[in-house]
């Protein structure tokens, strides 16, 4: 069984030094259309000390907007989203200069989602149905680096093979063992834009698909 | 009596007739002393005219014949059937022609007329889906994340009753999230019935602790996509029963080919069916959705003599690979 759970990687650069993380709070971005869940979301991480919610906005185009002009420690998305999806969301933040970390938020986190999420480089998949302090957790662990994906039965790989060809399956294997895209593309003898474009295909791949509709 | 030979028995008697009132008309004087070769000779004639007529009877009624036992035993359900040799050359053979034409033209209306049935079916199913996913799911979380935040604001004596309600709520939205997800027959156009039927497979067995062991025979016959959905349904819903009446720790799905058709088979060695009980609405839906496709749907025990076995089989769609 592939485990997605993987400590702090020494590559990524934390916005904050262990010693200044119980100063500094975590600075959140939420993304939800549903209004009711942006205003629990912010009253819950207001009420939980270490947290800072910057802004809460609706669609990935605002909160992609917003991240480009400010500094976002976490940002928390929703998959389902008017206009782009979440994960359009996630790679597009990923490719920021200094990018946040992404914790998919979302009613259906099974393996396709969790998968979807490898490709998109989420660093976490929390379900809708976790309690509050999951969520703050999960939050915290993904702010220091960490990653937090559902781990995926064997099983779960036929249907995966189906899905992409054999150049996306080395990607994905690449991506899930954590590796960089830069990383990526030196050991498939790719471009960074060719494997960079292989995401895409890979994620609307997915996106297609009947459950994530 | 055949309708052939009542219809030549009818005109052997109006021949007999005719050449009887013939004879008194013409020659009455000679009736009553018709020598014997002349008798012969009539005789003789009569008894060829008649079997002339009985070849010609024959050969226009055989295709009414065979049109009438057809339409008799004729079966929707089972398309292909037709009346054999049906050719323009009789009044019956046009008609046989005509009766082949109407069967064609009601299987193909009945086949859209199913087809819209279970995309009706299914379109309400995911409207619902994405009302409890988007609607009741969302409003859930809204008061999970609420509650959330109430918890870690009360002191002792309420914080234990905000936290049973938290796991109430959390648990009828992972109910919603449940009930969402088996209305849509997830990713079966996206990854074809086997594959779809293993993650099936593998959610049932997350959510109701019962092992399914699955044998999926190779090169399986292709089905048409409405097929195809009535076979993923008629499996999620002897799971359910499995689940639900069985009281075992193990199922089991297969799926293998029988000539042209597929067979699907879910099984389990537990109670078994109740003797004399009221079949479920689970039951009627499996059969009524069977019936649409023309499938054979067989409830019964398994081979052991103890628990329950539903099979499925449907006729495979025509491929050119087949040829």
């Amino acid at each position: 069984m592939h485990s997605l759970a993987r400590e702090p990687s020494p590559r990524r650069d934390n916005h904050h030094k262990p010693h200044q993380a119980v100063l500094t709070p975590i600075r959140c971005l939420l993304v939800d259309d549903h209004p009711a869940i942006r205003v629990g979301l912010r009253e819950l991480l207001r009420a939980e000390p270490g947290f800072e919610v910057v802004e809460s906005l609706a669609t990935a185009e605002a909160a992609l907007a917003f991240a480009e002009r400010n500094r976002v420690d976490v940002a928390v998305v929703d998959y389902q989203l008017s206009g782009h999806s979440g994960l359009w969301l996630c790679r597009m933040l990923k490719r920021l200069e200094d990018p946040p970390a992404v914790l998919m938020y979302s009613a259906f986190s099974d393996h396709l989602l969790a998968a979807a999420s490898v490709v998109a480089q989420a660093d976490g998949l929390v379900s809708k149905t976790a309690l509050g302090a999951e969520l703050c957790d999960r939050i915290r662990e993904v702010d220091r680096g960490a990653t937090r994906l559902p781990p995926m039965p064997p099983s779960f790989a036929d249907s995966m093979h189906r899905r992409l060809d054999q150049s996306e399956q080395a990607i994905y294997g690449l991506l899930l063992a954590g590796i960089e895209i830069q990383e990526i593309a030196g050991t498939l003898q790719l471009s960074i834009d060719a494997v960079d474009a292989q995401m895409w295909i890979m994620l609307s791949k997915f996106e297609r698909s009947d459950r994530l509709r | 009596m055949p309708l052939v030979y009542r219809v030549a028995l009818v005109n052997a008697v109006v021949l007999v007739a005719a050449v009887v009132v013939t004879l008194l008309i013409l020659a009455p004087h000679k009736f009553s002393s018709v020598a014997d070769d002349e008798a012969a000779l009539l005789a003789g004639a009569l008894v060829l005219m008649g079997a002339a007529n009985l070849l010609m009877l024959r050969r226009v009624i055989r295709p009414l014949e065979a049109l009438t036992a057809l339409a008799r035993r004729v079966d929707l359900t089972r398309p292909g059937q037709r009346v054999p040799d049906a050719a323009a050359t009789s009044e019956a053979g046009e008609l046989a022609l005509t009766f082949n034409e109407m069967l064609a033209r009601l299987e193909a209306e009945r086949q859209e007329a199913t087809g819209r049935v279970l995309a009706g079916q299914e379109a309400e199913r995911l409207r619902i889906a994405q009302e409890l996913h988007d609607q009741v799911g969302q409003e859930l979380t809204a008061v999970l994340l609420g509650l959330a935040r109430v918890h870690a604001q009360v002191q002792a004596p309420l914080r234990e009753g905000v936290a049973d309600v938290q796991e109430t709520v959390r648990a009828s939205l992972e109910d919603v999230r449940r009930i969402a997800l088996e209305l849509r027959p997830e990713a079966l156009d996206d990854l074809g019935l086997t594959s779809a039927l293993a993650v099936l497979g593998e959610r049932f067995a997350e959510r109701s602790g019962i092992v399914v062991e699955q044998r999926v025979a190779d090169r399986l016959p292709a089905l048409d996509p409405n097929a195809e959905l009535v076979v993923y349904r008629v499996a999620q819903e002897a799971l359910t029963n499995v689940a639900r009446h069985s009281g075992v720790t193990r199922a089991r799905l297969e799926l293998r080919r029988d000539g042209d058709n597929l067979v699907m088979v879910v099984s389990d060695q537990g109670r078994g069916l109740v003797a004399g009980g009221e079949p479920g609405t689970g039951m009627r839906g499996m059969r009524e959705r069977a019936a649409l496709i023309g499938a054979e749907l067989e409830i019964g025990r398994a081979d052991g003599g103890a628990g329950c076995r539903v099979a499925l089989t449907v006729a495979g769609a025509p491929t050119r690979d087949d040829r």
